[in-house]
């Protein structure tokens, strides 16, 4: 072996922390006979089709406290179930029909006064669980049906046909369960570190011997191996061009994640659907209040990462819709740890173009102690309701053609999009 | 028609298709064809034809496509011994993988991978005689591992001893652990017990690193974790409902009769023991948190004075009287000062219930079978553990003389951290200049991968299946390592050079190289294709002399891509 190549390469590697390679331009073309079907495609210049547009869709796992978000303000019962959690009235930030919005997330309050910030109060799935797992399994294949066994985003790909290899991504190390099915999504955890660490002189032999090695075999990644070698020479232009986000994002890899995908959508890659998982809201202890505590801690950075992607996409946010949701609500009462358990009813928060603004959408059944579902806010509006009507207006799926998305469920919009 | 197209793939995963348009038949299929009747018909077939997962692992499963669980052709099932199961085992099931040697099946499953002398040492002690000496592991020497391993004295200190040299709250401690982990998962010979230890670990995840772990992960893993990986786990679960890292993360902690927080109680049942199938209720929640309130660690606040620093005390005054009910579990509990006894006792219902029996038998036959087991050997698990009174060791001594264990070559892929310690395995990485500095190397790849050591940030562990690990992202990411592995880049690690590796070369023929290359790194050649592809590379003519080939600088590659390959990504 030639020792003072191999040290050349070994001394890149090693100067730039394990993740990064500086290249000479001009790799050749790759040749992937696996995509003759042409489900994905490299071309950076996807012609956009009748629906255009990107739907973004945050889990927050854990179960969010709605509560603490979408703050029912004018509600007595909220301030004597929470002697120590409660948000104070006064400190709210006013939106509509009573509720105001907690002041770590004042991002989201500007936008609110743009016309492109909204929120859906009292969302439930039809099984009521108050177990992370089934909740989240629940929303994440799209309803519970025996048929319904892939991710419901796998399903939306499916009814949007071909695309190009970004037209699906999951931000992070595994695939977001809502992708998992066989609609070749494509996980990645960031763009600069999506390389081959191989020479120039050898790139295009390698990448050519990598996918003669996959051709033929009859497993998952084999497909993966076809997109990411398809996509090898498109990101490495967006690589080497670099990034400078028009905002400054919080930092961690849920807003790398978001200033990901913004550079992907500005990038025109034909990227339709993206996932990203922002974790922690578990808040079984210490929730605190607007001077500490969990929840502040949490939304905080939520408000300034979402604020951050609406200001670095500009007057690309009109084509793109986010829907950040989470697996439950959490219990009215506080506990005694100052934190709230597993309860019911959940907030979804929606943020981008299209949204049919200076409104709270959804019914709200209130907290009195009689609408309330076993000390939970109980169950008002069906999640898929919401989902299918963003799918639509965003994506460009008629209303009429959700049946296989949502197999047990007959949509019913709430009037959330424009 | 396009069911068919999804039956044909799954049943065949890992397989060669029929010809090379294989791969792009697959990808357009208009499932809605068989909506609503993915499961009908499939007797054997152990998923749940209802809404309802069992879990995380059977959900993605599902998603990922029909997988059968793999065809049994064999004399009987359970065979009297694991070297008669593999002999009279035929592998039925379609595979790139060889079939025709049981020993490279079971070190693909039993350990992080296989390597020449580890093939060779169960070839000489035969099957049973490997798996008793893998089944007592204190009798196995471990030089290598505990060489490793001294390198991180963190990783085997107590709380007291991570206090009194780590600054309050500081990751030190918890990083140490998760690479002396991986340094053991690599080098030690007490291969089995690593894996059931990162089994053990992932079932009762305790985030390492994680908030509320700083001082006390590592006894978490020694004392709770590696003391019981092995022995029973009602034992292990009866030291772990009594150790600050577990009621820390889960809140127990804070949990008392005034304010009793449902956290642990929930996932104790959900996650740990019986599982959501087994039906108990929002009633049977409250009352699990009810029995293990009391059960505290010592800095908390009111505690102070009753022990050491982040002890684990029982504190009757925050014990929950009066009956508790949970399942057929029921007891007066009506002394605060009897509380842990009833917490034991329940522990131990938990334990030996039958749900809990299936739920840990089918996440096993997961982790050693395939990703959706037959339910029959699951059902076989899981009465050995009740047989057994929930030993371990009972549970693989039957997996390992069944049938449908040895029936199932190539069925699972690696995960991003199998395939880390693998590659860094068959490669033959040793311990060199700087094993601290090495080894995190090594880890900084599989966090690059999404996979670092027991790091998975959720109470369920890390997922156990293909379907929740496709990633186009994370393919580049390995394929990286195997280049670093193979080019000895890991810095303080000492590594053989590619062309060492494979004796004899380069003299002869290009053809000839790639094969010994292949045998060297995969205990076996490559199909024409896969073959083509690696010949092409060093320029397509399989009887050019390799050395005018340039395998003296691209040795290096063509050992890279060899990882890179569709044999090395399944175990």
């Amino acid at each position: 072996m030639n020792r003072e190549l191999n040290q050349a390469r070994r001394d890149v590697w090693q100067s730039e922390g394990f993740t990064r390679r500086t290249f000479l331009a001009g790799a050749g073309k790759v040749a992937v006979a696996a995509l003759g079907t042409q489900l994905v495609t490299a071309r950076a210049g996807y012609a956009q089709g009748s629906g255009t547009g990107t739907l973004v869709v945050i889990f927050l796992r854990g179960g969010m406290d709605g509560l603490s978000v979408l703050v029912p303000a004018d509600d007595p019962a909220l301030a004597q179930a929470r002697p120590r959690i409660g948000i104070p009235g006064s400190a709210l930030l006013p939106l509509d029909r009573g509720f105001g919005l907690h002041p770590a997330l004042a991002p989201l309050h500007q936008l609110w006064q743009r016309g492109q910030f909204t929120a859906v109060p009292a969302v439930s799935t039809p099984d009521v669980s108050r177990s992370h797992f089934q909740a989240q399994d629940c929303l994440e294949r799209g309803g519970s049906s025996a048929g319904a066994v892939e991710g419901w985003l796998d399903r939306v790909l499916d009814a949007l046909g071909p695309g190009t290899g970004f037209r699906a991504v999951g931000m992070g190390s595994t695939l977001p369960r809502s992708l998992a099915g066989d609609q070749a999504p494509m996980t990645l955890r960031s763009i600069d570190d999506f390389t081959l660490h191989v020479g120039d002189d050898v790139l295009p032999q390698s990448t050519a011997a990598l996918g003669a090695l996959y051709n033929g075999i009859d497993h998952p990644m084999a497909i993966d191996t076809a997109t990411t070698l398809a996509s090898l020479d498109v990101v490495r232009g967006l690589a080497a061009a670099g990034y400078q986000p028009a905002a400054t994002y919080p930092q961690g890899a849920p807003g790398d994640s978001l200033r990901e995908l913004a550079r992907l959508i500005k990038a025109d890659l034909g990227l339709r659907v993206a996932c990203v998982d922002i974790g922690g809201w578990d808040t079984h202890t210490n929730q605190g209040t607007l001077d500490g505590g969990d929840m502040r801690n949490q939304l905080t950075p939520l408000g300034d990462m979402l604020g951050a992607f609406a200001t670095d996409l500009g007057d690309r946010l009109d084509d793109v819709t986010v829907v950040a949701m989470t697996e439950f609500g959490r219990r009215v009462a506080q506990n005694a740890n100052g934190g709230t358990d597993h309860g019911h009813g959940s907030v979804m928060l929606l943020l981008g173009g299209g949204l049919a603004g200076g409104t709270i959408h959804g019914s709200w059944p209130g907290l009195a102690p009689d609408a309330l579902d076993q000390g939970d806010v109980a169950g008002a509006n069906d999640f898929r309701d919401v989902l299918g009507e963003v799918v639509s207006a965003r994506l460009g799926i008629g209303l009429g053609a959700l049946g296989p998305i949502f197999p047990d469920h007959q949509v019913t919009p709430l009037g959330v999009m424009r | 028609m396009p069911e068919s197209v999804t039956v044909d793939r799954r049943k065949a995963i890992g397989a060669l298709a029929g010809g090379a348009v294989a791969v792009t038949a697959l990808v357009v299929i208009d499932r809605r064809d068989h909506h609503g009747k993915l499961w009908e018909g499939r007797d054997g077939d152990s998923r749940r034809a209802d809404a309802g997962f069992a879990n995380r692992d059977d959900s993605y499963a599902a998603a990922g496509g029909e997988i059968a669980a793999p065809a049994v052709q064999a004399e009987t099932l359970l065979f009297a011994t694991a070297g008669e199961a593999a002999a009279g085992t035929q592998v039925t099931v379609p595979t790139i993988l060889r079939t025709d040697d049981p020993v490279l099946h079971l070190t693909r499953r039993a350990t992080f991978g296989p390597t020449p002398d580890l093939v060779d040492e169960v070839h000489d002690l035969g099957i049973d005689g490997w798996l008793a000496q893998q089944l007592d592991p204190g009798a196995i020497p471990d030089p290598v591992a505990d060489q490793g391993w001294a390198a991180f004295p963190l990783a085997s200190a107590d709380p007291a001893g991570v206090r009194a040299v780590v600054r309050r709250f500081d990751w030190a401690a918890m990083i140490e652990y998760g690479q002396a982990a991986l340094a053991r998962q690599v080098w030690s010979r007490r291969q089995l017990f690593e894996v059931m230890v990162d089994f053990w670990a992932n079932h009762l995840n305790v985030p390492t690193p994680g908030p509320g772990a700083w001082d006390v992960a590592s006894s978490w893993h020694n004392d709770v974790i590696r003391a019981n990986a092995l022995g029973s786990f009602s034992d292990m679960l009866v030291a772990a409902m009594q150790h600050p890292a577990m009621l820390r993360y889960l809140n127990a902690n804070a949990s008392t009769r005034e304010a009793v927080n449902e956290n642990l109680g929930r996932e104790l049942l959900e996650l740990h023991t019986v599982g959501v199938s087994a039906g108990y209720t929002e009633d049977d929640v409250r009352n699990s948190a009810y029995i293990l309130t009391g059960r505290t660690v010592s800095d908390e606040g009111r505690m102070m004075g009753m022990g050491q620093e982040s002890e684990f005390v029982y504190d009757p005054n925050k014990h929950w009287t009066g009956p508790v009910k949970v399942l057929d579990f029921s007891h007066e509990n009506a002394t605060a000062d009897g509380g842990m006894e009833v917490g034991d006792a329940y522990l131990r219902y938990l334990a030996g219930h039958p749900s809990t029996a299936q739920s840990i038998a089918r996440k096993l036959a997961v982790r050693m079978v395939s990703d959706l087991p037959p339910q029959p050997l699951v059902d076989r698990l899981a009465q050995a553990y009740l047989d057994s009174g929930t030993s371990v060791g009972a549970m693989l001594d039957v997996l390992f003389r069944s049938a449908e264990f040895w029936a199932a070559v190539g069925q699972k892929t690696r995960r991003p951290l199998e395939n880390v310690v693998a590659a860094a395995r068959i490669v033959g990485l040793q311990p060199g200049d700087d094993v601290r500095y090495g080894v995190a190397g090594l880890t900084n790849a599989a966090l690059a991968a999404g996979h670092r050591p027991l790091g998975w940030p959720a109470p369920n562990g890390y997922p156990d299946v293909e379907a929740a690990w496709r990633s186009a992202g994370g393919l580049l990411t390995l394929w990286n390592h195997h280049r670093a592995v193979v080019g000895g880049w890991y810095e303080g690690l000492s590594y053989a050079e590619p062309l060492d590796m494979v004796s004899g070369m380069p003299t002869g023929t290009v053809g000839e190289f790639v094969d010994s290359m292949c045998q060297r790194l995969l205990f076996q050649g490559f199909h024409p294709g896969q073959q083509a592809a690696l010949i092409g590379f060093l320029g397509g003519d399989a009887a050019a002399s390799s050395e005018r080939a340039g395998v003296h600088w691209k040795g290096f590659e063509v050992a890279s891509l060899v990882l890179d390959s569709p044999y090395f990504m399944l175990r």
